[in-house]
């Protein structure tokens, strides 16, 4: 023991930050499903998704639904930043190191932390498109019209994966399931999400054009 | 059957040169029946180049010392046969250890110091008592703590591990599973909060990011994910219930 | 002199196996500063790849009911072919149950007796619930009772890291990569050791008061062995070349019945305890035909012979290794296969590509033991030169006499480790360390001029892998399981011409730093000294004594043979020269093994 660590001593730190990042990230993912569930209400029809939206305008549901992801996606930031290698050579090493060793779950870490940090990006532009524009299908479908299709094909796949390989890997970790019954399930549930997205995406799109 | 000719890309280093840079130098071959490369790089170093470095003692994957990147994987040569091998196979030392020429590296010193920090050894105040029986133990618990001790020590799973990479103090998958060696074991009597200081923590358990490529590589199958998330989730029971004296 | 490391200790132990460790850990209880040396990291010794068990009469399972010291020693002197100390094989017996438990105390995780019940051999059989949790024993060969301790497959695994978790716990420094080139000494003393790290290469001085040879044993002299490719018996050379120690019993070798073709990895006695049946061509269970009584399970020296035996009658499974028999595991089922016997099924699927849950595994007796080593005393200080002992597999203690039991040698390790170990303690408490450096350097600059000599190739440029190979061959050819005059005689005067060519080995490589080549060089005219040593000793000894069988004299012969070989190799010397000196017989007259008898042919065989 040194005197900087004897004096800072706080042997549950580490262990109160893994937690974080747990809690944090599984938070994250309901969200991320919820979203989808109530964006998917466009499947029912137009009222549905506007009646929907009306009563979350009316109940602050929107910016009790931003405050909630800066608080938990900034703890989960935080927690999970202390993962990814910050030096320059560190960074080499991971790289060279998954390249060397042919492996997929390694590979899937990699991809997670750039599809953290891609997702970051995204979802700022996202949420104050969203705040700024206002939700309702005419609003929506004319901006996925007018060049957002892309944008939101790309934040889909990224949280779906992100959040996928997130879930499993806590899985994984925890030793709760097989794991490869684990890459099964969650197969089924990103396929099912993105699927979802896709077919909500493509009815803005449509109503895009029709409008 | 055809006669393969074989060719070994072997990575070339010794420490005592500094100037020459670490490079893979070719050998070439002819493939044997039952040929392993335990019998390839005795071959290499006996006919073609007697500076070739490189650890085996048992040769039978009971030992430990043969670990190397097999064409990037971290495994035993002694157990890698040539049938298995494609035409062309590159063999570099594994990393993380400190490397002592060619394929060698000091596995024995990282695993000292690991076993040195977490107190691999039973704890206990009990004196032996020569003319006594011995203590019972339930063939079941004996066999769980087997399951852990099966460890050989070969540290693929540290050189297959990418957090192991990038952080020296890292225990990795090998000191884990053998805290959970202890664990399981009645003789010792550490708390699980003293556990909980060794490895309840970044380099310990905590530091485990989940990407199993040490369960996915371990020559000898310890189930190193079952004993990985044992560890997890007994010290995140020793951390919650943590009382600061 | 150029400068070099220097360390001083009480004791210094070289070899950091099971019985190095042991005796280590013993002296360092009592106080003493020990430093291990080892040839790699400790946990990497040999001794972890003996899978099978350790004897000790604890009669705690159902068929070792009535077991106890008395019968083991019987076992063992009977196994010995009454070519032991029966006063050593006493104190052995005795003190075996205790070293167990005090592993049991340790750490070691000894599979224990359970309530279920299981099968073997056809039988049923109960253990007692009384017993339950207690240690439990598998069958071994050559004994009355069931007396072998384990662990699953890996007694000598989890006993090695448990004593290492010991060295640990205590502190000792422990030296790895270090490989000890000779023995500090004026002819009366031993003052420690001149050695090389084998990771920079560089000469390294050990003075200590008492100096331990553990290294273990020599099995890879011949070419096809059981043993690691460290077992090249650096420590037996060690003790030789000082001129004043002997070798004992060094032609008492002993081959284990089932090495796998053909890497000639060990399959452990386990096997055949457990119920496994050896099989010929035909696929006839040939053993009882030799063996009504002991069958498989008669002793190694025996079952080795019996193999060898029915192949040259013409029953061998022909193979571009030669010929073999058939080791037959099937039987006892995937369950058991797949837990106590895991090791097995895991060697033959990485080493041979077969299942013996369902395969038949190949095998053929191969060189795994040898009984002989440094002469020491009973209490391990080796004759001729004082401050120094031996034990383990690298003494002759002398506990196996002219066969080892399968489970005496784990046995041996850590049993003659702590009895030794005290004595070591004790001496060493006495004894002062005043050396001379001028005796220092004069051994440490012999060893320079060596290492110079071979990088410069001054006196010659034979090749040391090729010298080696002719060294393997030899001893595998002329001094195997079958022995006559003319062959060992031809063994003899290659070996003599070997260790002439073996003065004049040069580098091919550089030789700089930690070089295999000069590591090899450097420990091959040993290998070669203690090579003719076997050949000399078998040569002389004109009788059939446990696993030394010559077929021009196939029986035992107490009249003039119930002696021990003792191998000296002088100063300046071309040869060994041997004397010979009596077995101490304090209990148990020379009589009838009940197996082996060298006339007896195969019942199917008979008219």
């Amino acid at each position: 023991m040194k005197l900087q660590k004897a004096l800072s001593y706080s042997p549950r730190a580490d262990f109160i930050v893994e937690v974080i990042q747990m809690v944090s990230g599984l938070l994250l993912v309901l969200f991320l499903w919820t979203h989808m569930l109530f964006v998917a209400s466009i499947l029912i029809g137009s009222n549905a998704f506007n009646s929907l939206s009306l009563f979350m305008e009316k109940n602050y549901l929107l910016p009790a639904a931003i405050v909630f992801l800066v608080l938990v996606g900034g703890a989960h930031i935080g927690a999970v930043i202390r993962r990814i290698p910050s030096r320059w050579a560190e960074q080499k090493i991971v790289w060279k190191h998954a390249k060397l060793i042919h492996h997929a779950d390694t590979w899937s870490w990699l991809f997670q932390s750039v599809t953290g940090a891609a997702i970051l990006a995204l979802a700022i532009i996202h949420i104050a498109v969203v705040t700024y524009g206002g939700i309702d299908v005419i609003y929506s479908s004319g901006r996925i019209k007018h060049g957002f299709l892309v944008f939101y094909a790309v934040l889909l796949l990224l949280a779906e994966y992100h959040a996928s390989v997130g879930l499993y890997r806590i899985f994984v970790k925890w030793g709760w399931v097989k794991r490869h019954k684990l890459h099964w399930v969650l197969g089924v549930i990103s396929v099912l999400t993105v699927g979802i997205g896709a077919t909500v995406l493509w009815i803005f799109f449509t109503m895009g054009v029709h409008a | 059957m055809i006669e393969r000719e074989l060719t070994f890309r072997i990575m070339r280093y010794n420490p005592d040169e500094p100037e020459k840079k670490p490079h893979l130098q070719e050998f070439h071959l002819t493939e044997e029946p039952g040929m392993s490369l335990f019998v390839v790089l005795n071959k290499l170093r006996e006919e073609q180049d007697p500076t070739l470095r490189f650890d085996f003692v048992c040769r039978a994957s009971i030992c430990g010392s043969c670990g190397m990147l097999v064409n990037g994987r971290p495994t035993l040569a002694c157990k890698t046969l040539t049938k298995d091998l494609p035409d062309v196979t590159t063999l570099l030392p594994l990393p993380v250890f400190k490397l002592l020429g060619d394929l060698s590296v000091d596995t024995g010193v990282w695993f000292r110091d690991m076993s040195f920090r977490t107190e691999s050894w039973v704890h206990t105040d009990e004196t032996f008592d020569p003319d006594a029986p011995e203590k019972r133990m339930d063939n079941a618990v004996a066999l769980e703590i087997y399951e852990a001790e099966r460890c050989i020590e070969c540290g693929c799973c540290i050189g297959g591990c990418a957090t192991a990479n990038i952080k020296p103090d890292f225990i990795g998958a090998a000191g884990v599973n053998r805290v959970a060696r202890f664990m399981v074991d009645p003789r010792d009597k550490r708390t699980e909060r003293e556990y909980f200081e060794v490895v309840g923590n970044e380099d310990g358990v905590f530091g485990c990011i989940g990407l199993m490529a040490c369960d996915d590589n371990c020559p000898v199958g310890v189930p190193l994910r079952d004993q990985l998330a044992y560890v997890r989730r007994k010290m995140a029971s020793a951390g919650w219930r943590y009382q600061k004296v | 002199m150029s400068r070099y490391d220097s360390f001083v200790t009480d004791v210094l132990v070289i070899g950091a196996g099971l019985a190095g460790e042991r005796a280590a850990v013993e002296a360092a209880t009592q106080g003493l500063n020990v430093i291990l040396l080892s040839l790699v990291p400790p946990r990497r010794s040999h001794s972890s790849a003996a899978q099978g068990g350790m004897q000790a009469a604890l009669g705690n399972s159902a068929m070792g009911k009535g077991d106890s010291p008395d019968v083991h020693f019987a076992d063992t002197v009977k196994g010995s072919d009454w070519g032991c100390d029966q006063d050593v094989a006493r104190l052995f017996v005795e003190t075996a149950p205790i070293a167990v438990r005090e592993m049991a105390h340790w750490g070691v995780p000894w599979t224990r007796v359970t309530k279920d019940e299981h099968v073997y051999d056809g039988k049923v059989i109960h253990e007692d619930p009384a017993n339950a949790g207690l240690i439990t024993a598998r069958n071994f060969g050559g004994t009355a009772k069931w007396r072998t301790c384990y662990t699953s497959d890996g007694a000598g695994h989890t006993l090695l890291y448990t004593l290492d978790s010991m060295v640990l716990r205590l502190g000792i420094t422990v030296h790895d990569r270090v490989e000890a080139l000779s023995l500090i000494h004026d002819s009366e003393r031993c003052y420690g050791a001149v050695a090389r790290c084998l990771r920079t290469g560089e000469l390294r001085v050990y003075t200590a008061k008492t100096t331990v040879i553990a290294t273990g044993g020599y099995g890879r002299l011949y070419g096809a062995s059981t043993n690691a490719i460290i077992n090249e018996g650096s420590g037996l050379s060690l003790a030789l070349d000082t001129g004043v120690v002997p070798l004992g019993n060094m032609e008492a070798v002993q081959f284990h019945p089932t090495g796998l073709v053909p890497s000639w990895i060990l399959i452990t006695e386990g096997a055949r305890g457990d119920g496994g049946y050896l099989l010929d061509k035909n696929l006839h269970r040939f053993m009882p035909d030799y063996e009504p009584a002991k069958k498989e399970l008669a002793s190694r020296d025996v079952v080795s012979r019996r193999i060898m035996q029915h192949i040259r009658a013409g029953y061998g499974v022909e193979s571009p290794y030669g010929d073999h028999v058939w080791l037959d595991i099937r039987h006892l089922g995937a369950e058991h296969i797949n837990t106590n016997l895991r090791e097995i099924a895991t060697i033959c699927k990485n080493f041979r590509g077969i299942d013996p849950v369902k395969d038949l595994i190949p095998v053929r007796p191969t060189q795994h033991y040898g009984m002989g080593g440094v002469r020491t005393n009973i209490d391990g200080q080796a004759y001729g030169l004082k401050n120094l002992f031996a034990l383990g597999e690298a003494a002759c203690w002398d506990l196996h006499g002219f066969n080892r039991l399968g489970g005496n040698s784990l046995a041996e390790t850590v049993v003659a480790g702590k009895i030794i170990g005290e004595q070591i303690a004790k001496f060493t408490a006495e004894a002062s360390l005043d050396v001379k450096s001028s005796l220092v350097e004069e051994h440490l600059q012999r060893q320079m001029d060596r290492v110079t000599r071979l990088r410069e190739s001054r006196d010659g440029t034979e090749y040391v892998y090729d010298l080696r190979r002719e060294m393997e061959q030899i001893l595998s050819h002329h001094v195997g399981i079958f022995r006559s005059e003319d062959s060992l005689q031809d063994a003899v005067n290659q070996l003599s011409d070997l260790h002439e060519r073996a003065q004049r080995l040069g580098l091919r490589g550089g030789g700089h730093g930690g070089d295999p080549e000069l590591d090899a060089a450097l420990r091959l005219p040993g290998m070669i000294r203690v090579a003719y040593c076997i050949a000399k000793g078998a040569l002389a000894r004109k009788e059939s004594r446990g696993s030394h069988f010559r077929e021009d004299f196939p029986h035992r012969d107490d009249a003039n043979w119930l002696n021990r070989t003792l191998a000296y190799w002088p100063e300046g010397a071309d040869e060994p020269e041997l004397r010979y000196e009596p077995v101490k017989i304090t209990e148990s007259p020379p009589g009838d093994r009940g197996y082996g008898e060298a006339t007896r042919g195969p019942d199917s065989a008979k008219p």
